[in-house]
């Protein structure tokens, strides 16, 4: 007696037309999303963990000022001194009236000069501050 | 007479067999690039400059006010009493709840204070447990008032402008003092 392989006459063949569609779809997902990183953080730091934080809504209203271990202080895109914050904040407020400046501050830095910026910030009337945190798990 | 014979064209086709590759290929190059970075922290709003002669002071009734002091060990002083960080939101969370109902003038203000020598860490502690009282607060009162949770209420709604109204969340940034060097 011959035995015979059962097989299934239908061809057995995924149909990859519409490939392309789907992966059209994800790649728009993603060059969507996508912000490309428009600043090199100059400082290292690593940023305080807390619980009860909130999200900022307005992506275009952040002001960055980064404050790496060492204390040295990043704005835009250069290493600033103290003393200029206040000028170069103004000039960003006059553009943007409601600006919030995003503070990235080392979590191992002093209060100092945290202090120091935030009066800065104040003769610059930038009021609206946020302390850039990380979700605590 | 000739035949006019109709030359026969071939099919003109854009060959789609590589479309697949090259749309994977942007893909990943996107997947890999993306930065999905959700911008978290704590929000506050910070005083109006005064300059040190015209600053006038305003009298706060002790009742109002808590004063929570940081210092650079990490002892904090609630209101002349000597606690850790982890119990500040313990500890000001009843005194926010007995102010619900107050007008808008005697609702709890914080004040917080730190040395300079502190170390940033603690003082964001510190403003975390202050910043979970209210918001403890704030959800009990979204239950117990509208029986839903507080991430439920729309953010522009009459319900959370209530919410916002009966329990402000205020706190203030102590004025620093020139020290000596």
């Amino acid at each position: 007696m011959k035995f015979q392989k059962k097989r299934a006459s239908v061809k057995q063949q995924i149909p990859t037309a519409s490939l392309p569609d789907i992966v059209f779809m994800l790649l728009l997902f993603f060059m969507v999303t996508t912000t490309l990183r428009e600043v090199d953080v100059l400082v290292k730091f690593r940023l305080p963990e807390a619980k009860a934080i909130e999200k900022i809504e307005n992506k275009r209203l952040i002001s960055y000022i980064w404050v790496g271990y060492d204390g040295r202080i990043q704005l835009n895109d250069s290493i600033v001194k103290l003393e200029d914050i206040q000028k170069i904040m103004y000039a960003k407020r006059l553009a943007l009236p409601n600006v919030i400046v995003s503070l990235r501050i080392d979590k191992n830095s002093e209060m100092g000069i945290v202090t120091d910026i935030q009066q800065e910030l104040r003769k610059a009337s930038c009021l609206r501050i946020n302390y850039s945190a990380m979700l605590k798990i | 007479m000739v035949k006019l014979k109709k030359r026969k064209l071939p099919e003109a086709e854009i060959p789609t067999s590589s479309m697949a590759d090259i749309s994977f290929l942007l893909l990943l190059f996107f997947l890999v690039s993306t930065v999905i970075d959700v911008d978290t922290g704590i929000g506050l709003v910070l005083p109006e400059y005064v300059p040190p002669g015209e600053q006038e002071l305003v009298p706060i009734s002790k009742d109002r006010l808590a004063a929570v002091l940081v210092n650079e060990n990490g002892d904090v002083l609630l209101n002349n009493e000597i606690i850790a960080i982890p119990q500040i939101s313990k500890v000001l969370k009843p005194r926010i709840e007995s102010k619900i109902d107050l007008p808008a003038n005697k609702k709890l203000v914080v004040s917080i204070k730190t040395d300079r020598k502190t170390n940033y860490n603690l003082y964001i502690q510190a403003l975390d447990q202050i910043k979970e009282a209210y918001f403890q607060v704030r959800e009990e009162y979204a239950r117990s008032r509208f029986g839903k949770r507080l991430i439920d209420i729309d953010d522009r709604s009459e319900e959370m402008k209530e919410i916002k109204e009966k329990i402000p969340i205020t706190i203030s940034i102590a004025e620093p003092e020139t020290v000596k060097k």
